[in-house]
């Protein structure tokens, strides 16, 4: 084994070390138990850091043992030197905390264990040595083995992040969750049996991989569909019981995942099939909100009277709302998009962006603040009737914006194959040789608009009702980035990937709500490490990917394309 | 399975009728008209009520002239790296923000024991100094970890991570430097207010206009004239040529990465010279702004990023009272993002590549 | 492969067993606690019983869940991170000190469940959701923004009894009979106070007859300026103009010139220290401003604020609570609280009200120490009795003020609002240049 290869991956990983430390995610994420009395998440973080850095060394060297130790020596060696380092300081009267906040007494002790400096010190490099050698013997383990011993230690972990949403839920079924979890963490001998369990189903799932191999292969065509019609009704019966087996709080992430969902198909439509890049999809969602509010609210201009700030009720229901929502929407994406048809990628992203915040700044404005609410929003947007279904109960909208969403998730699909789709598809691959065809790129592509903004329009409906009040901050840039984001990360044009999408996004920095402030740095890195490891997205759309792998000629688009031709 | 071509029937109706109702120009021109109507109107309706002096345009107009300078210098980042990644590099606006925000401790310290007013212009260097290099190291690490594993992926893949690093980044630095606003110490030197040819300005203002400009200049000798510029035109023109002309691709790009976060740093001092003060979002809306003006000016032309940036800073600046004040538009300051970029909007429509940017056939 | 089959087989089995009798031993537990609360002398069950939404239950050993529901990410985080240290400062001073470290209330210690309201009605709904779902939640300190409550957290918590004090909304409606949710109670003054005592002051105290005011789109400053120029124009000053901005923005001469063209005796704007900070500044280099008296409110009655405008703060005046009226709770605000915040958190305060959720929180305890049935180290903590506590805090002096919360959940319902003077480069909460007592009830 070459030392020097190890002092790479070593430093890199001190260095991720002391900057989740420097951060303060390490001395925050500690008052979170992953092992109720036994270890904190500020430390789960700090050894999966370890774990990784030498697992990922050790897997590349031929004497994977000393690799993984070398690799935890060093990574821990730098981060107690470091550590002994701002002590040094702090003791010499240096203000460290004037420059680095995070640095506080609470976190050097969490990085000495709550030992004095130097048996800290000490005890940071054994612990990560051990790390390490645990993390080099994983490697040269026989793979069934390796495998089921990394996924259970998976599970637990995901376990016991997944403690606030799995404690209610298991509690909304009924389920005793105090012999598994105590106070916010896994109880010691809930981990041991979670361990067991996990470690135990994926060596069985495992060992029958051949035989299933071997079924699936001699299957018969027929049995084959059943089979297929069979997980698909499951799937739907699934959702359709989701909101009452995991109860109002989980219901309500699920009925912002679909919002998202609703969001992403909308704007699939546009970015995916017909490659038009918009920054400002927001805009649609407010106008589906607002106007839902203003036809519906009680304090809507267009029902109270002169100095009067509520009516009896809203001008009419959602119901009859909804169509007349649409069409606003549709009529505005067109008007939005026309004179902008002729701009190209770049320059039409910050076109579109430009209408989003136009429109956000609108909302806001002083002058129209009579029609719009201004600052103070529109409140008190009525639950639809009948009243037994009750739009502001997570549980009954949830069903709502899945019905929604299966019909656009439908439209979607059916559209794909369609004459429009593959207008679109000829007009994403080269917009000038299908003119040439005798495509109306300008007629499709307000086509793309418009439908794209009426199912936007949608899900600002469904929002506005959810939520019951709207003000202009909801409608920021960043619910554009976020449904892009959702969108290209499930994989562009991919139906399924917007779904993936939205559950990875929106879903689980739910996980992590008492650690908001976190939150964005989290959704940051995820982006950036997803784009890394696969640019596809994590549910790519077929053709797609193809074009992604084959190279640049199959994907002559001017937005999957990179660099002019 | 391709697309089957529309029967010639069908096809030769449908461009007659488009041809017959030419829809879209219709839009453009009853759009293009009314807004300019609005602006004329507006613009008449308020200098006739005569509520602001000459002497309020003129220091209107100055200070549109300095933030739009900071603008500037911002956008230029962005349209380096458009010119030779054909990325957006949405994160621009953190890099910005990590120089002038660590640059803030050292201020602190130097006003701490004097040495800020002592010798001003030393440390003005020495803070001008600290705050590029740290742009410039973030603007590295960002292009080393985030950007050179995608290169050659599609152009969507790049911006995705461009935005997530702008969120890594300004977190980052909220977790390493908290949440609160800090402001910078005074600098007795720069308080207070120059005439020049008759028009009072303050002398931040003034400096701020002066600096941008001259690093305009620099940089555009560096581009015109050095090695290192002509192979970051080259790698703009072709990559895989500049390749195989000698030219080390990733050096060239790296230092691209250099020099738009060493402008970058420098545009967080001189902003602060404007607003002194730092918190860790400062760079988002500036960032916007500039790629705003970089795409105004037509992206990739660093002449069109310098004009982009000042037309929109003076457009922010004059903007809402000279169009909306008249109009009795109530909190006319409020909607000074729907001047701006409706003006965009507007520009973009009769001139697709903006001022100073390539044609749209040329890029498409 | 068939060694890994019936190996497999084998793990499973255990597995499964191992499940059943941990499943069990759980059931067992609770119906022991449950038996206790009926083999007892009734009191628990009973009050239990007969509240409409039930008791939270503290198991021996277990603590108490304490929600938290402010803005911890975005722009505004640095408003609700202030707050989330005052509350869990409330936590730390149960035991009379300020050591980091918790104290304990009836012997049960305190836990936090800190949730982001993102300062955003989906922000507000999202936490309040999770708040609500967790059976263990005894009470929410929170919201940080009126746009998070309004419709949002105080329906959902109060729907499920959970009581939600919130220390910074100040928006008029919370409060309002057709709006106030039966659970919601805030330690933040009304709006409607506020502004109508910075109002007064500035037409009697100053002497001003035309005024200027901005907001930067967020509901509280909006509802702010809106009762200052209500209140200015009822006595009988002139709204030269009443303009915004835009949050995040950073250069403000145009609105500032466009004020300055009326020359106005007095420009308000009640906003928070980044922006105010730099209107402050912006202000004193614009002609038409060169006279004008500026005012602020309590979001930038701050350190923050003040080191942002820098030199150019002198003179401005800033309305809040009065601090200064409750001189033996001052000692302790000025003296150990402040030296704690510091060395706590590392930094001066970036907001006022963490002093309001200081209050919030000891509020909640108070009130769980009242109504809490302590049985054999078992707490039961009935939900509508907690509430009732709450609504009846009257007289209680905490740091912001004099508690007394009326029936529509404002605890500030008489308040004493006081104008402070920044002067050498400060200003001293102990000496307010003006100070009125204000209630909603006249």
């Amino acid at each position: 084994m070459n030392l020097r290869s190890a002092l790479k991956p070593g430093f890199v990983g001190g260095i991720v070390v002391v900057y989740l430390s420097a951060i303060g995610m390490v001395e925050r994420f500690q008052d979170r138990n992953v092992i109720t009395g036994l270890v904190g998440l500020g430390v789960v973080l700090m050894l999966v850091a370890f774990a990784i850095t030498s697992y990922t060394a050790a897997r590349k060297s031929d004497s994977s043992l000393l690799t993984g130790v070398a690799v935890g020596f060093i990574s821990g060696a730098f981060v107690a030197i470091v550590t002994m380092g701002f002590e040094g300081l702090i003791n010499a009267g240096l203000d460290v905390r004037g420059m680095f906040v995070s640095i506080t007494p609470g976190l050097l002790e969490t990085l000495e264990f709550g030992l004095n400096p130097v048996v800290g010190a000490f005890m940071m490099v054994v612990a990560s040595t051990a790390v390490g050698a645990v993390s080099g013997v994983l490697v040269g383990l026989e793979y069934h083995l390796r495998s089921a011993v990394v996924f259970a230690i998976g599970i637990t972990l995901l376990m016991s992040l997944g403690e606030p949403i799995l404690r209610v839920t298991l509690g909304n079924l009924q389920i005793p969750t105090g012999w598994l979890y105590e106070l916010g963490g896994l109880t010691i001998a809930g981990t041991i049996i979670v361990l067991a369990l996990a470690f135990g189903l994926r060596w069985w799932w495992m060992s029958r991989a051949d035989t299933r191999r071997e079924a699936a292969a001699q299957m018969p065509e027929a049995t084959r569909r059943t089979w297929g019609r069979a997980s698909l009704m499951a799937a739907i019966v699934a959702l359709v019981a989701l909101p009452w087996i995991v109860g109002p709080f989980v219901s309500d992430v699920l009925g912002t995942v679909g919002l998202y969902v609703l969001l992403g198909l909308g704007l699939n439509i546009v970015v995916g099939y017909a490659g038009l890049l918009d920054l400002g999809y927001v805009a649609f969602f407010a106008v589906g909100a607002y106007a839902a509010a203003i036809f519906t609210s009680p304090a809507s201009f267009l029902v109270t009277e002169e100095g009067q700030q509520f009516a009896e009720a809203g001008f009419t229901n959602l119901w009859v709302a909804l169509p007349f929502v649409v069409i606003i929407a549709v009529v505005i994406g067109a008007a939005i998009g026309a004179p902008v048809l002729r701009l190209r990628g770049d320059y039409l992203a910050i076109v579109t962006l430009g209408f989003g915040e136009i429109i956000r700044t609108l909302v806001l404005s002083d002058w129209l603040s009579p029609y719009l609410g201004g600052a103070q929003g529109l409140t008190r947007v009525p639950a639809a009737p009948p009243s037994s279904f009750d739009l502001r109960n997570p549980q009954h909208i949830y069903y709502l914006i899945l019905a929604f969403s299966l019909i656009a998730a439908y439209i979607s699909y059916r559209l794909v194959d369609s004459r429009v789709g593959r207008a679109w598809a000829a007009m994403r691959e080269d917009e000038d040789v299908a003119e040439a065809m005798g495509i109306s790129v300008v007629r499709y592509k307000l086509l793309a608009f418009a439908m794209g903004a009426g199912v936007g329009s949608l899900g600002g409906v469904f929002f506005a009702a959810k939520i019951g009040s709207i003000f202009p901050n909801s409608f920021g840039l960043q619910v554009s980035i976020n449904v892009l984001a959702v969108i290209i990360l499930g994989g562009i044009g991919s139906i399924p990937g917007v779904i993936v999408g939205a559950a990875a996004l929106v879903g689980l920095p739910e996980l992590l709500r008492e650690f908001g402030e976190f939150r964005l740095l989290i959704y940051g890195a995820i982006l950036i490490a997803i784009m890394i490891f696969r640019p596809e997205g994590l549910l790519p759309n077929k053709r797609r990917q193809r074009e992604l792998h084959e190279g640049q000629d199959l994907a002559a688009v001017d937005l999957t394309k990179e660099g002019p031709s | 399975m391709s697309a089957p071509a529309p029967a010639p029937a069908e096809q030769s109706s449908r461009r007659l009728r488009f041809e017959r109702i030419p829809m879209r120009r219709i839009i453009l021109i009853v759009l293009s008209v009314s807004i300019i109507y609005g602006v004329v109107a507006g613009s008449t309706a308020t200098l006739r009520t005569g509520v602001f002096t000459a002497e309020d345009w003129q220091s209107l107009f100055i200070n549109g002239l300095a933030r739009g300078s900071v603008y500037a210098l911002i956008a230029i980042g962005y349209t380096l790296v458009y010119g030779i990644l054909f990325m957006i590099n949405f994160a621009h606006g953190e890099v910005f923000m990590a120089g002038v925000y660590t640059a803030y401790f050292v201020a602190v310290a130097f006003a701490g024991n004097g040495f800020l007013n002592s010798n001003p212009l030393l440390s003005i260097a020495i803070l001008l100094l600290v705050s590029m290099a740290v742009s410039v190291f973030i603007a590295v690490l960002l292009e080393r970890l985030a950007y050179r594993p995608l290169r050659g992926a599609p152009r969507l893949v790049p911006l995705i991570t461009a935005i997530g690093a702008s969120f890594f980044l300004q977190y980052t630095f909220r977790g390493f430097y908290g949440a609160n606003v800090r402001a910078y110490p005074t600098i007795e030197i720069l308080q207070g207010k120059w005439t020049i040819f008759g028009i009072q300005m303050l002398k931040t203002q003034a400096i701020v206009i002066v600096a941008a400009l001259f690093l305009w200049f620099l940089l555009y000798l560096f581009v015109a004239r050095t090695k290192t510029g002509r192979s970051m035109r080259a790698v703009g023109e072709d990559r895989e040529i500049a390749s195989l002309m000698g030219i080390n691709v990733d050096r060239t790009i790296v230092a691209t990465f250099a020099i738009g976060g060493a402008l970058a740093g420098a545009a967080g001092i001189l902003y602060v010279f404007l607003f002194n003060q730092v918190i860790f979002t400062m760079g988002f809306l500036p960032g916007i702004k500039a790629f705003t003006a970089a795409v105004l000016g037509g992206i990739g032309s660093i002449t069109g990023a310098a004009m982009g940036g000042l037309i929109l800073g003076i457009l922010e600046a004059v903007g809402p009272n000279l169009f909306l004040t008249g109009a009795e538009v109530p909190s006319p300051n409020q909607l000074q993002p729907v001047i701006a970029f409706g003006i965009l909007v507007l520009v973009l429509i009769f001139l697709p590549g903006g001022f100073l940017g390539a044609s749209e056939e040329k890029r498409a | 492969m068939r060694n890994y089959s019936s190996l497999g087989k084998l793990v499973l089995l255990l597995m499964v067993f191992a499940l059943i009798v941990a499943a069990c031993g759980g059931d067992s537990t609770d119906t022991t606690t449950a038996d206790t609360g009926d083999g007892g002398d009734g009191g628990a069950a009973a009050a239990c019983d007969a509240d409409p939404f039930g008791c939270v239950e503290v198991g021996d050993g277990e603590a108490i869940t304490i929600g938290t529901l402010l803005v911890i990410s975005g722009p505004n985080a640095s408003l609700g991170q202030d707050s989330q240290n005052g509350v869990v400062m409330a936590a730390d001073h149960l035991d009379g000190t300020f050591d980091g470290t918790n104290g304990e209330l009836l012997g049960h210690a305190i836990a936090f469940n800190h949730q982001d309201d993102g300062c955003s009605a989906e922000g507000g709904q999202a936490g309040a959701q999770a708040l609500a779902a967790d059976p263990s939640t005894v009470g929410v300190i929170g919201t940080s923004c009126s746009s998070a409550a309004l419709g949002v957290a105080d329906t959902i918590l109060s729907d499920k009894g959970i009581a939600i004090i919130s220390p910074s909304n100040t928006g008029p409606a919370l409060t309002t009979p057709e709006e106030h949710q039966a659970f919601y109670l805030r330690t933040a003054h009304n709006d409607k106070l506020q502004g109508a005592a910075v109002a007064k002051f500035a037409y009697n105290e100053l002497g001003a007859r035309t005024a200027a005011t901005i907001h930067d789109g967020s509901p509280y400053a909006d509802g702010l300026q809106a009762v200052f120029a209500d209140t200015f124009e009822s006595l009988g000053g002139t709204i030269t103009v009443r303009e915004a901005i835009q949050v995040q923005e950073t250069d403000f001469t145009s609105v500032l010139t466009s004020i300055g063209a009326d020359s106005p005796d007095v420009l308000y704007f009640p906003i928070f220290a980044a922006e105010g900070g730099l209107i402050t500044q912006q202000a004193r280099q614009t002609d038409g401003l060169a006279d004008t008296t500026l005012i602020g409110s309590d979001g930038m009655l701050s350190a923050d604020y003040v080191a942002a405008a820098g030199e150019a703060v002198e003179g401005v005046y800033l309305s809040g609570p009065d601090l200064s009226a409750f001189t033996g709770d001052q000692d302790f605000y000025e003296g150990e609280f402040k030296t704690a915040y510091q060395e706590l958190w590392g930094g001066e305060p970036a907001a006022a009200f963490h002093a309001h959720s200081y209050d919030a929180a000891n509020m909640l305890f108070d009130a769980i120490k009242e109504v809490a049935i302590d049985e054999d180290g078992t707490l039961f903590i009935p939900r509508t009795a907690l509430k009732d506590a709450l609504f009846a805090t009257s007289g209680v002096q905490g740091i912001t003020g004099t508690l007394n919360c009326n029936d529509l959940g404002d605890c500030q319902s008489t308040a004493t609002i006081a104008v402070y003077q920044v002067v050498g480069g400060n200003y001293d909460s102990a000496n307010p240049v003006y100070s009125e007592v204000a209630s909603l009830d006249s």
